[in-house]
């Protein structure tokens, strides 16, 4: 168990040492500095701001610098928002995504779930037609359509709830969270859906049968466990899911979270902020890879012993 | 017979199909005596294995059985599912083509040994447990103890049907349905794992239903034979006797088909011509009438009645002369 | 005697068109998205101005059939109807492109690794696996701020991105092919490694590609549309779903009609292909539930 938990981890920090270098030979290597817009400001002056923000150095030593900076979690200060660090950038939008991200996840997990394992046990059934609708729109609407609609019916029609931002608490996240749990929502009922009847078909869930264990016993002892496998090894996968969505959510809902952060200084070209966000977003994935295998190889024992 | 153990009166199994309607078995009846070892043989689609599932109630879900199947004076067929289960895995047990997949992966063995008798016994985790490393130790599950904290991937192919028939067994079933156990094993192993079979249950005294192809297993181990063909019974009778005079032609095709260690002078095996009829309609006459080397033409368009031959054989051939 | 044709005839691949042709859902997707592209394709040719005209009597005209303008005009007096067909045009000629693009790159990928297994193939994954451990989108978008953005870079950074499912499970299928009787008769019959990969193993591996090659394009396309959704992508002057949908948000308050138009038909397109994707693995994949 042990190799196995030593396994992951590396495997994660090469894919994060890939990142970073990949990163950041991108960022320099791409036209267009982060001030060749503004156009007014003078020889002189670019040159004190490329002396500040060490861009007049040799790249490799600029990668030396960052490298050396990350160590020391330190990423640097932002070249748009010049009072503020990519850290404290990264702080402030942070728990917008998280709580979003987390509690999308939360529901998109036990009504995916749900909806999966009720349409298994009534194949073909109106429940099962219902499930399947739903996880079809959720599948093909994306969520920067659905999104948008939302806020037609839900605020600007219903006034239920507030269009975006921040400002109401709570309030203002309802929208964002039951948007970005929506496709969430289709992928894992399929998933669920399909895992349970190719389960149900296993034979030692026919064994279980033969033993006159009851189906309700069956059912949770015996096929859950085989059928929530896949389910539980796509929750890697699906943090990379959540990121993509967050960051479109925080667009369409005006949130301050790092997705929007993220696509700001994309445009931008604030390198530091992109570099930054990428980094965590990257180690959020790798982590979240990391934690899923953990938990497969608790449940699995198979996938112990593999290492 | 009254004192029989299991008695099946027109079995018949139907699978709806997309071609349309199958018939897998087709009106089989035949007797089970406490204690016995039955052996029902036929090529594969003989619809033998069938037989086991539709006791069981584990048929396929577009599969329909109908007829009768008396066990300790219960239509196992017309129970409802919360009195089957009290039938399954407590005085009637199945044991499974490929031991491979089984077992559930993600338990230890020892729990699902255990499980059955803390269901159907009420015994407590640790009385469940202790009888569970016993029976283990029957199957000659080497160091039983440690063994039943592992999971079946820790185990070989004949051990996992050593487990499965210890798991079967455990209960002290009163009939033990064995669907061909050791055709998915090593050659090496097939005979050692049902010598180990036969005398657990002969010790418990459960009688066992064994499906099968293999007639050389049928010869060492059972008391009495069913040859299936094409869903219908062609032959029934004690072993020995069958063997040394198998009366229906397709009971003896399959014996000129199996090699036998004390015939070295015959240079070459029989084979029987042509290939299993695989479902669709039924034929009118013989299912066997169009691989049949001896039919006449009332085999083509009427169905042989199954007939006493002897006082405890019966035969459904037109060729086979009625007993006395 | 070791059979040499391959275990897959041409009547295994009729029995699964036929299979996928009855399926009732698939068929009528196909129609529907054969429409759309060709409205899409055609369509803007029957207006007598393009997608870029600004209209000036015209702007923010509303729905009316009788004018010139069906479906009214957005903010600079540009045909609505015209900009989504054109911007139909773009979204699927990245998705179909890119899907193949990519497609086939993770198909020979995949072949090669799995054919040639050992340490070639061990290296090989490893790369993918450390392709697959960046978070997707990311990538995409530094992939397209690199290539300097516009729409090549964008259909590179795409493509870039997702050959990586295509070639793992080619390699899957490649590797089990590599040890079947029909190859070993090809390697013993003196072909080379070269050929076996290009006449047996990616030929066998046909069916996995269609299969899941169909799962790429609805994904192909709903990155382009995404990407300009947020401004990275695809820009103004020139139309995309994903930039359509963008000005119809700004808009939704007063007039849906900008974002419903483009956001229906991106949705009905995701719809065919989902339903397509489906039945091809229904028709092809029967075992697979």
């Amino acid at each position: 168990m042990l190799r196995f938990v030593g396994k992951r981890v590396w495997e994660g920090a090469l894919t994060l040492a890939a990142l970073v270098t990949l990163t950041f030979f991108v960022m320099r290597l791409a036209p267009g500095g982060p001030f060749s817009r503004n156009r007014k400001i003078s020889p002189e002056i670019l040159e004190h701001i490329k002396a500040t923000f060490h861009l007049d150095e040799p790249v490799w030593q600029q990668f030396g610098r960052y490298v050396w900076g990350l160590m020391h979690f330190d990423f640097g200060p932002s070249t748009r928002f010049r009072d503020y660090s990519v850290g404290d950038l990264i702080a402030s939008g942070l728990p917008y995504s998280l709580t979003i991200g987390f509690w999308a996840v939360v529901i998109a997990s036990m009504v995916g779930i749900a909806l999966g394992i009720a349409g298994a046990l009534r194949r073909n059934t109106p429940t099962d037609y219902l499930a399947g609708v739903v996880g079809v729109i959720g599948i093909a609407v994306p969520i920067f359509v659905i999104g948008p609609l939302f806020q037609v019916i839900f605020a600007l029609k219903l006034n239920w709830l507030p269009v975006g931002g921040s400002d109401q608490g709570w309030r203002s996240l309802v929208l964002p969270i039951v948007v970005l749990s929506l496709p969430n929502i289709a992928y894992i009922s399929r998933l669920t859906r399909g895992s349970m009847i190719e389960t149900m078909r296993e034979n030692y869930v026919r064994t279980a049968r033969a033993k006159g264990i009851g189906p309700r016993r069956t059912l949770i002892v015996h096929t859950l466990k085989g059928a929530l496998l896949p389910v539980i090894a796509y929750l890697g996968p699906a943090t990379a899911g959540i990121i993509t969505g967050s960051i479109l959510i925080e667009t369409v809902f005006a949130v301050p979270g790092i997705g929007r952060h993220f696509v700001d200084a994309a445009l931008n070209r604030d390198y530091p902020l992109v570099m930054g966000i990428t980094l965590l977003y990257g180690g959020l994935l790798i982590l979240f890879n990391i934690l899923t295998d953990l938990v497969r190889g608790w449940l699995d024992p198979r996938v112990r012993s593999d290492g | 017979m009254t004192d029989s153990l299991l008695s099946l009166r027109d079995l018949s199994v139907n699978f709806r199909l997309p071609a349309g309607e199958m018939t897998a078995v087709d009106r089989v009846s035949f007797d089970v005596a406490p204690g016995e070892v039955l052996g029902i043989v036929g090529e594969s689609g003989s619809g033998k294995s069938q037989i086991l599932f539709s006791l069981m109630g584990l048929l396929a879900s577009n599969g329909r059985v109908s007829g009768r199947a008396e066990f300790q004076g219960q239509n196992l067929l017309a129970l409802s599912p919360a009195a089957l289960d009290r039938v399954r895995g407590v005085t009637l047990s199945m044991i499974f083509q490929d031991p491979m997949t089984s077992l559930n992966p993600y338990m230890r063995v020892g729990d699902q040994l255990a499980e059955g008798l803390r269901v159907h016994r009420g015994l407590s985790k640790a009385e469940a447990w202790k009888a569970a490393v016993a029976m283990l130790d029957r199957v000659r599950i080497p160091d039983a103890a440690n063994r039943a904290r592992r999971y079946p991937h820790e185990f070989s192919g004949g051990m996992r049907q050593r487990v499965m028939i210890a798991m079967a067994l455990l209960v002290r079933p009163a009939l033990l349905l064995a669907d061909e156990p050791t055709t998915a094993l090593d050659v090496t192993i097939q005979a050692q794992v049902l010598d180990l079979m036969a005398e657990l249950g002969r010790e418990i005294g459960s009688a066992i239903v064994l499906v099968t192809h293999d007639l050389g297993v049928v010869a060492r181990l059972c008391d009495r034979v069913i040859v299936l063909y094409g869903g219908r019974v062609m032959e029934e009778g004690p072993a020995e006797a069958m063997f040394d005079a198998p009366a229906h032609p397709y009971a003896q095709g399959l014996l000129a088909a199996t090699p036998r260690l004390d015939d070295v002078l015959t240079p070459r095996l029989g084979t029987i011509p042509g290939t299993p009829r695989s479902g669709g309609a039924m034929l009118p006459g013989c299912p066997f009438a169009p691989r049949c080397t001896v039919k006449i033409a009332a085999c083509e368009t009427t169905q042989p009645p199954l007939a006493a031959i002897a006082p405890d054989r019966r035969a459904a051939c037109h060729l086979t002369k009625a007993a006395p | 005697m070791v059979e040499i044709a391959p275990p897959k005839s041409l009547s295994t691949f009729q029995l699964q068109l036929r299979r996928f042709r009855s399926n009732r859902l698939a068929m009528l997707s196909v129609a529907v998205l054969a429409l759309i592209t060709l409205a899409c394709f055609f369509g803007p040719f029957f207006f007598p101005f393009t997608g870029e005209d600004a209209d000036f009597d015209y702007i923010n005209a509303p729905i009316d059939f009788g004018s010139a303008h069906w479906f009214g005009t957005d903010d600079f007096g540009r045909d609505l109807l015209v900009r989504v067909l054109e911007g139909g045009r773009v979204s699927l000629t990245i998705g179909f492109l890119g899907a193949a693009t990519a497609g086939f790159i993770g198909v020979l990928y995949g072949a090669v690794a799995g054919y040639a297994g050992g340490r070639a193939d061990r290296m090989m994954m490893r790369a993918v696996e450390v392709l697959y451990g960046f978070p997707y989108v990311i990538l995409v978008i530094l992939l397209s701020l690199l290539f300097g953005g516009g729409n090549v870079a964008l259909f590179a950074a795409i493509v870039f991105t997702l050959w990586l499912t295509p070639a793992v499970i080619v390699r899957a299928q490649a590797q089990s092919l590599a040890r079947r009787e029909f190859v070993e008769a090809a390697r013993a019959g003196g072909m080379t490694a070269r050929q076996i990969v290009l006449e047996h193993i990616v030929p066998n591996c046909i069916s996995v590609v269609i299969v899941y090659g169909s799962l790429l394009v609805p994904e192909v396309i709903l990155s382009e549309s995404f990407l300009s959704f947020l401004g990275i992508g695809i820009k103004e002057p020139q139309a995309s779903w994903g930039n359509l949908i963008q000005t119809g948000t700004a808009a939704m308050g007063t007039d849906l009609r900008l974002l419903l138009l483009p956001g229906t038909l991106l949705a009905l397109v995701l719809f065919c292909l989902n339903f397509i994707a489906d039945g091809l693995r229904d028709a092809f994949d029967p075992n697979d539930r």
